[in-house]
């Protein structure tokens, strides 16, 4: 599904990835985590396709097409999607206007038709309703006075309208309380499938008793320095990431 | 220094006479084809004459134009006056008529009487006085005394290639009466047109006012509103811009008594080489008025916005609200946006803020909107149509407001 291959990427002159790869077959659940510092988002934000950052080397493959000439919507409608760290107050476009041409934007580029109008509201009723989202916030503007817990559960909405073959989560658990937690990890879960593909970046194991990774990796200094099972994030909560910061160094 | 220095704009006035000589030249033939105009609108047209003649067409040398050239593109005018026509449907209650058939009122008489005075410093105001060399065409919009109209007026002006037009529309609404009018100018081809408006408001009374203007951007558009608004009375002006080469909007507000409000909200659209001007003087003269002026303008290519506002606060205007703000986003490297927002305040109990704040499209919502699928263009537009959606916000009928949002789709598809 997804594989990264000697991924360098630097940032204003300074290199942030060097040399990660990465190789997530269909279906699977893999996890990355890593000290603050070690590259975590950059690599997000480079398999999303944002401006600024200079990939220097290596490829990154979706389904064995390269995707590192494309712009950000065409690797959405690829199939790949990003759950933000931070996702983007906007304000002024409705909830629902965004959703709606997301999608429509998605199928255009596939050659399909818009989505029925009906259709769509019947969608968004149902993944709304799943993740505990009201009806007042889908009036509101996009994560405009949602707290931390409801943004996050917006992107899993988001995520599961579009309904990606590959979904990258950038920290999804931070700042979220045990409750709010489990909502968005539900949703996740509800999503999995041998078609769809996960890599959740995360700084705490915490997320993956409720996101259970079939592969755990480690991430430090802009490269994979561990790769283990899903026994390697308990250790690690264990023992911290002093070993591989110090590695790195 | 040396006895060679020169100063750019030496110690005389900043007005250029000669200036007025073109545009004067149809007056003669004008003048001796009206019949039957009374003694003081004669007088009115010479005074108004004499004025102009001292000053001719404001250039950037004058404070009230230092951002706005506009005698390059009207100076080949003036060989002939166009008639200007306006078009509308007939509103039960409403009298609409034409301007010449109505100076026999007095009221309207006192309107056209009434001089404008200066909307910003040492700037006195010759479009004003162009358009009463010239009076002829224009309509009496006249609402009596607590009718509620629904049904907004619409009226269409169609102005044509190759002349310059000015008009005169006398707007009176009287006490606790309600109207809503609609201005559209969507006219093809060269042309100057310079429309001045009178409106009372008495007290009670509310006028909401929507302009259009999606004239050719080879025209150029001025106009000149005066409003006076009486007690608890409320004027609420909407106006998109987004025609012409050059557009002028001067409006001034005075707040004649108490609980007086108004609301200025305007959208200026613009690229290519088009210029859009909004300036503005709001005057309050009674306690506890109200006045907020909120201006959003998006510049694309190599256009140039421009914004002067300022607020007024006479002595005896304690319990001033007043808000003025000025927002402008640049699509490209080579549009310019000037600001210059003022407050002048002489009453010691009053709430005024300001700002004026210019900038682009940010980054962060347009890549969030990229990574779901929604190209650039398309997310841009959002934006730019997010941007610019408050100053719609107020208007309560809703087929205008799906017209005027409409309009900023069908701008941005451009």
């Amino acid at each position: 599904m997804l594989q990264i291959k000697n991924l360098h990427a630097s940032i204003d002159g300074k290199e942030i990835l060097k040399g990660l790869t990465l190789d997530i077959p269909d279906g699977q659940v893999h996890a990355i985590m890593g000290p603050n510092g070690s590259g975590k988002s950059t690599l997000s934000y480079v398999i999303a396709g944002r401006e600024g950052y200079e990939v220097t080397g290596g490829q990154i493959l979706l389904d064995g097409k390269d995707i590192m000439e494309m712009a950000p919507e065409e690797r959405a409608a690829a199939g790949l999607f990003l759950a933000f760290q931070y996702p983007v107050e906007i304000p002024g476009v409705a909830m629902t206007m965004f959703l709606k041409t997301a999608i429509n934007g998605i199928r255009k580029q596939r050659g399909e038709a818009e989505i029925d109008a009906l259709d769509f509201l019947k969608l968004m009723k149902k993944k709304q309703a799943e993740l505990g989202m009201s009806d007042e916030m889908m009036k509101r503007a996009v994560n405009v006075g949602f707290s931390g817990g409801e943004k996050k559960r917006n992107e899993v909405l988001q995520m599961a309208m579009l309904e990606p073959r590959m979904a990258v989560l950038d920290e999804t658990d931070s700042g979220l309380d045990i409750d709010a937690l489990k909502v968005v990890a539900d949703g996740v879960n509800k999503l999995r499938s041998d078609k769809r593909s996960f890599l959740v970046i995360t700084h705490y194991q915490r997320l993956l008793d409720y996101i259970k990774p079939d592969v755990v990796h480690v991430m430090a200094a802009g490269k994979i320095v561990k790769t283990g099972g899903p026994e390697l994030a308990h250790e690690l909560e264990k023992t911290g990431y002093a070993e591989y910061v110090g590695d790195a160094a | 220094m040396t006895a060679a220095t020169v100063t750019k704009f030496p110690e005389k006035s900043p007005y250029q006479p000669d200036t007025a000589e073109g545009i004067l030249r149809a007056y003669d033939a004008f003048v001796a084809d009206i019949d039957d105009q009374p003694k003081w609108l004669l007088d009115l047209r010479k005074s108004s004459l004499k004025e102009f003649k001292r000053r001719g067409i404001p250039t950037p040398r004058i404070e009230g134009w230092k951002f706005t050239n506009l005698l390059p593109l009207v100076k080949t005018y003036g060989d002939k006056v166009g008639q200007i026509k306006v078009s509308h449907d007939k509103v039960d209650d409403v009298v609409i008529t034409p301007l010449m058939q109505m100076l026999d009122q007095d009221w309207v008489k006192a309107a056209l009487s009434e001089d404008m005075p200066p909307l910003q410093h040492n700037t006195e105001n010759t479009l004003w006085h162009l358009g009463n060399i010239y009076m002829r065409d224009g309509i009496v919009i006249d609402v009596p005394a607590n009718k509620e109209i629904s049904k907004p007026l619409e009226l269409l002006t169609s102005a044509a290639d190759g002349a310059f037009f000015t008009d005169r529309m006398v707007i009176r609404v009287q006490k606790n009466a309600r109207l809503t009018i609609v201005e559209d100018h969507w006219s093809k081809g060269a042309f100057w047109k310079n429309r001045l408006t009178h409106i009372v408001l008495e007290p009670g009374a509310r006028l909401t006012h929507i302009r259009m203007q999606d004239d050719s951007d080879k025209s150029v558009y001025t106009q000149t509103t005066n409003v006076h608004v009486g007690r608890d009375a409320v004027y609420d002006a909407v106006a998109y811009c987004a025609g012409a080469a050059l557009s002028r909007n001067q409006i001034r507000v005075t707040l004649d008594d108490t609980g007086a409000e108004c609301h200025l909200n305007g959208a200026n659209l613009l690229r290519g080489e088009q210029l859009g001007d909004t300036t503005i003087l709001v005057e309050h003269r009674a306690p506890h008025c109200q006045s907020y002026q909120n201006i959003r303008t998006v510049l694309d290519g190599r256009a140039h916005g421009v914004f002067q506002g300022k607020v007024h606060v006479h002595q005896p205007a304690q319990k001033t609200d007043g808000y003025q703000l000025s927002r402008a986003l640049l699509l490209s490297e080579g549009a310019e946006m000037d600001t210059k927002p003022e407050l002048e305040i002489y009453a010691d109990d009053v709430k005024c803020s300001h700002g004026a704040t210019t900038g682009q499209l940010d980054q962060e919502p347009l890549f969030y909107m990229q990574s779901r699928g929604i190209d650039q263009k398309a997310a841009k537009a959002l934006l730019i149509q997010a941007f610019i959606a408050e100053v719609f916000d107020k208007v309560q009928d809703e087929g205008l407001k799906t017209s005027l949002e409409r309009k900023v789709e069908a701008w941005l598809k451009l």
